[in-house]
C-alpha cells in the first residue's frame, strides 16, 4: 500500500478527479467531505447534503474510504466571525482566503495528519515545486490567489493533483472514467456564499440602518441607503439613485453611516498608484528568487534597522498561518524592494509593481480595490505571498 | 431498473393518469363557477371525495382534501395544545406536535407503541394523540384499536369527573392505506391522514378525515372551500386520480398483501446468503407486507445504495427526507439501534412493479456489494 492521502472532496468535478488521479497513482486515498456550512439563507438553499452525496458517490465509485469532517463550529468562529468583523469595520474581506488559511490548510490538514495521513490533497488549480507555490497550468483557473496565506508546513504535505491540467481535460477525464458529476454545474461560492448572496448573508447579521448617500464631489445628499455595511467600494448597483451616468461607491464613513458616491471616473478616491498592505505573508525562499531591486531609493523604510523587520506581519488583525513573513536579505545597507507581479482579484490580470514589504507601487494608476481585499504577489509563476489592502 | 423504494414514492397507475386527464384540459372549470359545465366538474369532485371516503368507511363530506399528507398532518394537529405522539412518527407530525405541547410516547424494539408509557402520559390536559397506522421506515403496524380503547376510557373518565378537555385520536395512514383495511369508526379514529402519492396516485394530493365534532384550526383562509378548513380552488384532477388509485388499491388489497408477503419472504431468504448476516428490523407479524427493513451491522448502507444505483437498483436507507438532510434516523434510534446499526440499515419496500425474478436479482446484487464492502473495510 502506498502513502496515505486525505483528499478534500466537495462533490465537484475538480476534487473528484483529484481523488481519481491519486488512486491511479497508487496512493491509499481517503475522501473527506468538510462540512463547513449547512444553513439555508433567504433565496439560497444550501446544497451541502447533495454535495456530500455527490462526493460520497464518487468515493464509492473509486472504492475508497470516505469520511465527513464537521468543521461548522470552527468555520463559524474563524471565517464567519472574521468576515462580519471586517464588514463591520467597513472593509470587504475575502472569506475563501480565510477558509483556506484556517480550515482547509490548517484544521483539515491537522486532523488528517492526526488520523495517519502522509499528505492532504485538494482539487485546487495550483502547483507545488520545491516547496514553492506555483500558478496552475490552466491560467484561466489558477487559484493561488486564494492560497497565498496557507502555511508552509501544510503546503509541504499538500498535493494538487490537477494543478498541471486544463479544466476541459479534467472534465473530459471525469466523463471518460464515468464520474457522474463530470458536467455538474459549478458551485457559486468557493466555501459557502458567492458574491450574489453576500448582501442577503449580511442582512442576516446586520440590521437595516438608514443612512445618507452623499456625492463625494459636491457634498450633496443624493438619497438614503440601508446601512453602509452593505456597500462595497466600487459598487455600482443597488444605490437606487438614478439618472444619467452610474454612481460608484468611492468611500464610506462607517461611524457616521455615510456612503460617498461619485459619477466622476476621475475622482481621486477611485485611482491610486500605491496600495498599503497589512498582514503581509511572504512565503519562504524569497531571497533566492532574484526579484530584488538593489536600489532602495524609493524605499520608505529608510534604515537598515527597519529592514530587520521588513514585513509587518503578525501584528495585524488577521490571525496568521503558521508561517511568519521572512526577512528578505537585501544587499547590506540598502533596503530591498521586490519587483513583482500583482493580482488584485481572482483571475484579474497580473500587474507589474514594486514592493517594499508594506507599500505596493504601480507604474500606472490603478482602480483602488476595496480595503480588506487581498493583493497577491508573483514572480513569474511563483506565488510569493501577499497581504490585505488597507 | 429494479425499484425497491415504494414507501418513498409510487409511480402513477395508468388508470389514475387517464382519470385525471379530462380535468386538466377540457373539464378545467372552477367547480364553484355558476354555469352548468362547472357544475359537472363539481359533481366529479364530490364523487371523487365520496369514493376516497368510502375506502376508509367515511363520507365525502368528512374529507378535507389537502396538498399531501404533510399538510393533512399539520391541519390535524394545528388546533391541539397538548399532543402525545409516537416517537417514531414522521417529521410532518413531530414538528407540528412539538409546536403544540408535544410529548413523545415510547416504542419497543420492534417499533410498537409502549401502551404503559402511553397510559401514564395520558393526563387530563392531553387533547390529542397522534399514532400512525404504520411506520414509514419499519412498516410497523400499530395496535390502533387498543389505543382508541384507552382513549375512549379516558374520555369517559373525564366526562364522569366533569373535565371538559376534548381528546382526539389522529392517525397517519399514508403508508398503510393500500395494504390495511381501514374503518375509522371501527378503529375509533377521529382524524386520519391519507396520501395519494403512496398508492399510485399523484404527488401533492392528500386528505384528512375529520370526525364530526372535532374542532380544527384552518391553515389557509380564503374562499371557504372544504368546510372552511382548507380554502383554495379544488384540485379536481388530483382528487379524481386519487379516487381512482385508491379504489383500485382497495379492490386488490388481499391479493396484493399475499403477493408482497411472498416476495418479501423470498427477499429475506435470499439476503440470508449475504456474507454479513442481516438483521431484519421490526416484527414480521406486525409489519406491512411489502416492507423489508434490514440492517448489515458494520456496513455503510449509503455506499450500498450508491453501488446499486449503478446497476439501476434503487432502495433507500430510511425516510427519503431525513436521508437527504444527512440526519440519522430517529425511528431506528427509537427502537434502540446503535449508530453502527443505523448506518448499516436499508429500507426495502416492494410494490406493484416487482416480481420474483426482480427480487432474487436485487437480493443477489445486495449480497454482492455487501460482500465487497466487507472486504474493503477489512482490507
Amino acid at each position: 500500500m502506498g502513502k496515505t492521502v486525505y483528499v478534500g472532496m466537495s462533490g465537484g468535478v475538480d476534487s473528484s478527479v483529484s481523488a481519481l488521479l491519486l488512486k491511479e497513482q497508487g496512493y491509499n486515498v481517503v475522501g473527506v467531505y468538510m462540512k463547513n456550512w449547512s444553513r439555508d439563507l433567504p433565496g439560497m438553499k444550501c446544497p451541502w447534503a447533495e454535495d456530500l452525496a455527490d462526493a460520497k458517490r464518487v468515493a464509492v465509485k473509486l472504492g475508497i474510504d470516505f469520511k465527513v469532517f464537521d468543521f461548522e463550529k470552527e468555520y463559524h468562529d474563524k471565517v464567519v466571525n472574521y468576515m462580519l468583523a471586517e464588514f463591520k469595520a467597513g472593509r470587504t474581506p475575502n472569506p475563501d482566503i480565510m477558509c483556506n488559511q484556517e480550515i482547509k490548510f490548517k484544521l483539515f490538514y491537522e486532523v488528517s495528519m492526526e488520523q495517519g495521513a502522509d499528505f492532504i490533497a485538494t482539487g485546487h488549480y495550483a502547483r507545488v515545486k520545491d516547496g514553492k507555490l506555483l500558478r496552475a497550468a490552466d491560467e484561466n483557473k489558477d487559484q493561488t490567489y486564494f492560497l497565498y496565506r496557507i502555511s508552509e508546513e501544510a503546503l509541504s504535505h499538500t498535493l494538487f493533483p490537477i494543478g498541471d491540467m486544463l479544466k476541459p481535460d479534467v472534465k473530459k477525464l471525469a466523463a471518460e472514467k464515468g464520474l457522474h458529476n463530470a458536467y455538474r454545474k459549478e458551485s457559486m461560492g468557493v466555501c459557502f456564499v458567492g458574491d450574489v448572496g453576500m448582501d442577503d448573508f449580511l442582512k442576516e447579521y446586520f440590521p437595516v440602518t438608514p443612512g445618507d448617500i452623499i456625492d463625494a464631489e459636491t457634498g450633496e445628499k443624493l438619497g438614503v441607503h440601508e446601512g453602509a455595511v452593505f456597500y462595497t467600494i466600487g459598487q455600482r448597483h443597488g444605490l437606487n439613485i438614478g439618472g444619467g451616468l452610474p454612481y460608484y461607491v468611492v468611500s464610506k464613513d462607517m461611524d457616521k453611516n455615510i456612503v460617498f458616491v461619485s459619477k466622476n471616473l476621475n475622482n481621486k478616491e477611485i485611482w491610486t498608484r500605491e496600495l498599503k498592505l497589512t498582514d503581509v505573508v511572504l512565503r519562504t525562499n524569497i531571497s533566492e528568487l532574484g526579484v530584488f531591486r538593489s536600489a532602495a531609493a524609493r524605499s520608505p523604510l529608510g534604515t537598515c534597522e527597519r529592514s530587520e523587520d521588513l514585513a509587518p506581519a503578525a501584528h495585524g488583525r488577521l490571525p496568521l498561518g503558521t508561517q511568519t513573513a521572512r526577512r528578505a536579505d537585501g544587499p547590506a545597507g540598502r533596503d530591498p524592494e521586490l519587483e513583482v507581479l500583482v493580482r488584485l482579484r481572482h483571475r484579474a490580470p497580473l500587474i507589474p509593481a514594486s514592493f517594499d514589504g508594506e507599500i505596493l507601487r504601480f507604474e500606472n494608476e490603478i482602480k483602488r480595490p476595496a480595503s480588506g481585499q487581498s493583493a497577491v504577489l508573483y514572480d513569474g509563476e511563483i506565488c510569493l505571498g501577499g497581504g490585505i489592502i488597507e | 431498473m429494479i425499484y425497491l423504494d415504494y414507501a418513498a414514492a409510487t409511480p402513477m397507475s395508468e388508470k389514475a393518469i387517464n382519470a385525471m386527464k379530462p380535468y386538466l384540459a377540457e373539464d378545467f372549470f372552477n367547480p364553484s363557477a355558476p354555469y352548468l359545465a362547472a357544475k359537472k366538474v363539481r359533481e366529479a369532485y364530490e364523487d371523487a371525495k365520496n369514493q376516497i371516503a368510502h375506502v376508509i368507511g367515511a363520507k365525502g363530506n368528512d374529507i378535507i382534501m389537502t396538498a399531501g399528507a404533510t399538510e393533512a398532518n399539520n391541519l390535524a394537529l394545528s388546533g391541539a395544545s397538548h399532543i402525545l405522539y409516537l416517537i417514531t412518527e414522521h417529521d410532518s407530525v413531530r414538528n407540528i406536535a412539538r409546536a403544540h405541547g408535544g410529548e413523545e410516547i415510547a416504542v419497543d424494539k420492534n417499533g410498537i407503541i409502549d401502551l404503559k408509557d402511553f397510559a401514564s402520559k395520558l393526563t387530563d390536559d392531553v387533547d390529542m394523540v397522534s399514532v400512525s397506522l404504520a411506520n414509514n421506515e419499519l412498516g410497523t403496524i400499530q395496535p390502533i384499536v387498543e389505543i382508541s380503547e384507552i382513549i375512549k376510557k379516558a374520555r369517559l373518565s373525564r366526562l364522569e369527573r366533569g373535565i371538559k378537555t376534548p381528546l382526539y385520536l389522529h392517525s397517519d395512514a399514508s403508508q398503510a392505506l393500500n395494504l390495511v383495511n381501514i374503518s375509522v369508526a371501527r378503529m375509533g379514529i377521529d382524524l386520519l391522514t391519507i396520501n395519494a402519492a403512496k398508492v399510485y396516485g399523484p404527488k401533492g394530493v392528500g386528505a384528512l378525515y375529520v370526525a364530526h365534532g372535532v374542532k380544527l384550526h384552518p391553515l389557509t383562509l380564503g374562499g371557504g372551500q372544504e368546510n372552511g378548513l382548507r380554502s383554495g380552488t379544488e384540485n379536481v384532477a388530483g382528487a379524481v386520480a386519487f379516487a381512482e388509485a385508491i379504489a383500485d388499491a382497495h379492490e386488490h388489497i388481499n391479493g396484493n398483501r399475499k403477493k408482497y408477503e411472498k416476495l418479501s419472504e423470498i427477499m429475506r431468504r435470499e439476503l440470508l446468503d449475504c456474507f454479513v448476516e442481516p438483521v431484519f428490523l421490526g416484527s414480521r407479524k406486525k409489519q406491512l407486507a411489502n416492507f423489508v427493513p434490514v440492517c448489515f451491522p458494520g456496513i455503510d448502507a449509503e455506499r450500498i445504495i450508491f453501488k446499486l444505483e449503478e446497476q439501476e437498483i434503487y432502495l433507500s436507507t430510511g425516510a427519503a427526507c431525513a436521508a437527504s438532510k444527512g440526519e440519522k434516523s430517529h425511528v431506528l434510534k427509537a427502537i434502540g439501534l446503535s449508530d453502527k446499526e443505523i448506518n448499516g440499515s436499508l429500507r426495502i419496500s416492494l410494490g406493484e412493479g416487482n416480481n420474483e425474478e426482480q427480487v432474487v436479482t436485487a437480493a443477489k446484487a445486495i449480497c454482492k456489494v455487501v460482500g465487497e464492502e466487507y472486504a474493503r473495510i477489512n482490507g
